[in-house]
């Protein structure tokens, strides 16, 4: 047996380039199924976990409007979802969802976006800059970390995220205490109004804290915010905002156990739309689970189109090789030894192909790494250290795989090799 | 009762339901234990076709071939063609990318457990056909006759009772070929091996112990 897998890897380096061209397209194959194991799975929980992290399960964001485009993209678009959208989240509302059994917190929520947010002493604006309005405390678990004196925002403070430190090239001792000016440019603002002439305005305030989280990067009051938007957009007072426009958005915090059963209520019965951990996650899933199943479906492709190749050098094969299957059969092979033969040799070019496809991913996933985990950082998935993992039993199973899709392959032309009729075979010129 | 009985042997080549042609029509004769006997006979006359049959390769035939009174069809292919014959072609059959040594050692790859000391084999063989210092060369790298030696050495490798030679000099000149005939003679004298050497050149069957003579698939 040793002595034909010998003979059989001697017949397949003859033909190098040929072996080397036949076991590419295992080696694709290869590459995306290892792409899918070592990346997608983790990407998945890499997602999941960086998510949870910001993301009480108990926390629900309630909003008029569709915020993240959650349900339109899983969904076909209709009157009656369109019809959803009217609801202002008002007082009526928020006074409604507070007294929902189950419900234990109601923060309000504006945000602020569009505005340009200038650190004192520094002429260039924070980029991105969404200004959300809320009345959390430093120390609430939406934020990972606080830094700074009194957790409580007072009218005028404001909390500013690592991001903002890193961005202004700034140390948290620094910037406590330093101002940060909102300014509004009319031209970029996208807030409500009543009147289309707005005014430019800034609004000053004092950096009270530093927090970490992957969310947003300034936090001030929620009254605070309200009145800006009041005197940007020329509404009378609070009240008119809250009737006409409504809350941004509310955070519902709720008791454990609780949670999908204030989701319905709020969704169904108030016709409210929700952003909740269960659909950010089935979200994640959704898509990440259908990108697995088309890099399969392209992998099972590329596997097949490769055995068809395998079958294609095989036969041709035969053709080149009949004389010497004559002789080693008028020599005393048997038509089983022929047919094992010409399996290992197929397998061995799935082999072949099987570990180059991998050293390749692997080669691949070790250069890339850093730069995909550094693009996912800025993405703010500040924990990730490593988004591919090699792991060896996966690879033992690829590696297996690929030897059998070449001993599949090479049934056929190995039975034809082992039928050949000696005396012919070594007539054929 | 003789080392090798042929009785009756016939083999039809069927093309077509009109066309086929009667390579053997009928040959009997027995060989003896250490015989060394060629078959003579013109191009066409079935010298191949009756070789063919007592090497294993073909069992198309009627007739019935039997050796030390066992018929060969109660033999497994394989192992007959293996252990039972050695067989050496016009043609060399050797194999271009496997070097001299290689190709000796071929049929042994295919053999479960060995009778013989391989190594032993192989140097005892390569110095009695006189090709040890051509062991590392590629049959390209040889003349006829030492491709034909190589051959005759891979043919005895695993102590065949009986060599079959297909026309083993007719791509020889008429020098190197006599000294072929020379070796299989000295061998089969040495490893007391039945040979039966086919051959159309009546000089060449000369050499031998006894001449059969097959004229139009019937031996005269
Ligand atoms: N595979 C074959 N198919 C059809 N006819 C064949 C085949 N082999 C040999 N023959 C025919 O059988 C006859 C004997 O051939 P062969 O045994 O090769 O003769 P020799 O070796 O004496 O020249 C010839 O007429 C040849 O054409
Ligand atoms: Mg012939």
């Amino acid at each position: 047996m040793v002595k034909m897998f010998k003979y059989a890897l001697d017949l397949i380096l003859r033909r190098k380039l040929r072996t080397f061209l036949t076991s590419l397209g295992i080696m694709i194959a290869v590459m995306l199924m290892t792409f899918i194991l070592f990346g997608m799975t983790d990407l998945q929980s890499a997602i999941l976990t960086q998510f949870s992290s910001v993301f009480k399960p108990t926390d629900l964001y309630v909003s008029s409007q569709d915020m993240m485009g959650l349900s339109s993209m899983m969904s076909a678009p209709s009157k009656e979802a369109e019809k959803k959208e009217q609801v202002i989240v008002n007082e009526e509302i928020k006074e409604k969802i507070e007294e929902v059994e189950g419900v234990e917190d109601v923060y309000p929520m504006f945000i602020l976006s569009g505005f340009d947010v200038y650190l004192e002493g520094d002429e260039i604006p924070y980029p991105r800059s969404f200004v959300q309005c809320v009345n959390l405390p430093g120390n609430h678990s939406m934020y990972t970390s606080f830094k700074g004196e009194n957790p409580i925002l007072k009218e005028d403070g404001i909390f500013v995220s690592d991001y903002v430190l890193s961005f202004f090239e700034i140390s948290s001792e620094d910037i406590l205490g330093k101002k940060i000016y909102v300014r509004s440019t009319t031209s970029r603002l996208l807030v409500p109004t009543t009147n289309k002439n707005m005014i430019s305005r800034e609004y000053v305030f004092t950096v009270q804290g530093v927090v970490e989280t992957s969310n947003n990067a300034f936090w001030i009051t929620a009254d605070k915010g309200l009145d800006i938007l009041v005197d940007i957009g020329r509404f009378t007072n609070r009240q008119e905002y809250i009737e006409k426009v409504g809350y941004s958005q509310i955070l519902v915090s709720t008791a454990e156990g609780e949670t999908l059963e204030v989701e319905r209520y709020l969704t169904e019965e108030l016709g409210l739309n929700v952003i909740s951990t269960k659909t950010i996650v089935d979200f994640i899933s959704t898509l990440t689970s259908g990108l697995a199943i088309a890099l399969v479906v392209f992998g099972l492709i590329s596997a097949l189109v490769a055995s068809i190749g395998i079958i294609n050098t095989m036969v041709m094969s035969i053709y080149e090789q009949t004389r010497e299957i004559g002789i080693v059969k008028a020599i005393g092979a048997s038509n089983t030894q022929v047919l094992v033969i010409f399996l290992i040799q197929s397998g061995l070019i799935g082999l072949i192909g099987g570990v180059l496809g991998l050293t390749i991913t692997y080669l691949l996933m070790k250069v890339s790494d850093p730069f995909l985990v550094e693009i996912l950082k800025e993405q703010g998935f500040g924990s990730i250290t490593q988004f591919f993992h090699f792991q060896p039993l996966n690879a033992i199973y690829i590696t297996l795989g690929s030897i059998l899709i070449g001993v599949l392959a090479g049934i056929y032309p190995a039975m034809k090799a082992a039928k050949l009729d000696p005396v012919k075979a070594l007539r054929y010129e | 009762m003789s080392y090798i009985e042929i009785k009756d042997l016939k083999r039809k080549y069927v093309m077509s339901k009109e066309v086929s042609v009667e390579a053997l029509g009928g040959v009997s004769f027995n060989i003896e234990k250490g015989e060394f006997l060629s078959v003579v006979g013109s191009s066409g006359s079935g010298k191949s076709t009756l070789l063919n049959i007592l090497g294993g390769l073909d069992w198309e035939y009627k007739g019935k071939i039997c050796i030390d009174g066992k018929d060969i069809k109660e033999y497994e292919p394989n192992f007959y063609r293996r252990h039972i014959v050695g067989t050496i072609f016009q043609q060399f059959y050797l194999i271009p990318s496997l070097s001299v040594e290689e190709n000796i050692l071929l049929p042994m790859k295919f053999v479960g457990t060995k009778v013989v000391d391989v190594k032993q084999r192989l140097e005892y063989l390569l110095d009695t056909v006189g090709l040890k210092s051509r062991r590392e060369h590629l049959p390209k790298e040889l003349s006829g006759g030492e491709a034909q030696r190589v051959a005759i050495a891979r043919a005895l490798i695993d102590c065949p009772k009986i060599v079959l030679a297909d026309e083993p000099t007719g791509n020889l000149d008429s020098k190197t070929g006599e000294s072929i005939l020379n070796l299989l003679k000295e061998l089969n004298k040495t490893e007391e091996v039945t040979i039966v050497l086919v051959t159309h050149d009546r000089e060449t069957s000369k050499k031998t112990d006894r001449v059969i003579t097959l004229v139009d698939g019937k031996n005269v």
